[in-house]
């Protein structure tokens, strides 16, 4: 190669989907917990433990529960961690793995874990400090969110937060776009007006 | 939080912010991470996924493998049985069209003038 080429001109900016850089590092990371690597593994774990543990218990209510669906969920990621395509952001393929260990984790139980609302909160009785006050918001969006279907809870944690588009959340539980924007307007409305009720109080 | 946004195609801050409250799991995440890396080696040394999720991916297929044998079981037994059963059910489909004794069923839809009705209801009706 000749080395009196011209440099390359810039490439035009291009828009960058949020979280890119971390999808390079992720499928980095992949590449090299395939080749073996335990600490690539770890650092992948230790990235997504908090969004598999929030996605399974929004799918499965109890966070115990959730706990042992995301653990099943990141050890048959590591076991089919070859097939992982990484031109594909990593987030999505992980995150449906994890609904997947959930949604099976719950088939099993055959036991509903919507946690019952505390009567005391249905009255809102006092609220001495911010911290209690957080609790029982807590509280009662949990009761809201045990009242959706697990496919709507997942839709709008997944997307309100952990911020992964409709597209991505379609491909994460296995339904179509369009029955995504469903559900996650569907539990946004029920929702809000929990958030309003209880803004409005 | 009205309306409008309910079909936002941004994540509402507000209302993640409040989720993500509300799922924060009990126990820091270091700890489910070790937990995890704790079963690192063995599910390597397995070279599989947890028993149950293996159950699950073969519940589909097994059903429809045991829908399968069914068939062809059915099958099977329906060629073993003896002759003289098969020979006695076509019989019987015969002897329920042909009467013993009068111009038959089959004579009767395809004759070009109407037939006495008592002739019809004594054909059908009467015992072979």
């Amino acid at each position: 190669m000749p080395a009196d080429l011209p440099p390359l001109p810039p490439f035009p900016p291009s828009p960058q989907p949020p979280g890119g850089a971390a999808r390079i590092e992720a499928a980095e990371l992949v590449a090299r917990a395939v080749e073996g690597d335990r600490g690539a593994f770890g650092l992948l774990v230790e990235r997504y433990a908090a969004q598999a543990r929030r996605v399974a218990q929004a799918v499965l209510g109890d966070p115990d529960d959730a706990d042992d669906a995301a653990q099943d969920g990141f050890l048959s990621a590591l076991v089919k961690l070859s097939q992982y395509d990484p031109r594909r952001p990593f987030g999505p393929w992980l995150m449906r793995i994890v609904a997947n260990a959930a949604a099976d984790r719950r088939r099993r139980m055959r036991v509903r874990r919507a946690e019952p609302l505390d009567p005391s909160l249905v009255g809102g009785g006092p609220r001495p400090d911010a911290e209690a006050v957080r609790s029982e918001l807590g509280a009662r969006l949990r009761a809201a969110l045990g009242e959706l279907t697990p496919r709507r809870r997942a839709a709008v944690v997944l997307f309100d937060v952990e911020g992964y588009s409709h597209a991505e959340i379609g491909e994460i539980l296995g339904v179509p776009e369009g029955t995504v924007r469903s559900e996650v307007f569907h539990a946004r409305r029920r929702l809000r007006a929990l958030l309003a009720d209880w803004k409005g109080a | 939080m009205n309306d409008e946004r309910q079909f936002d195609h941004t994540p509402d801050p507000v209302l993640g912010d409040a989720l993500r409250t509300a799922l924060r799991p009990p126990g820091n995440d270091a700890a489910f991470v070790a937990r995890v890396m704790a079963r690192y080696d063995a599910t390597l040394a397995a070279g599989t996924v947890p028993t149950w999720e293996v159950l699950a991916r073969w519940a589909r297929p097994g059903i429809a493998a045991a829908l399968a044998l069914a068939v062809i079981g059915g099958f099977v037994l329906g060629r073993s049985l003896p002759p003289g059963a098969e020979s006695d059910e076509s019989a019987t489909v015969e002897a329920a069209i042909v009467p013993a004794s009068g111009p038959g069923l089959a004579a009767l839809v395809t004759a070009a003038a109407p037939p006495d009705a008592s002739i019809v209801l004594t054909s059908l009706v009467e015992p072979q």
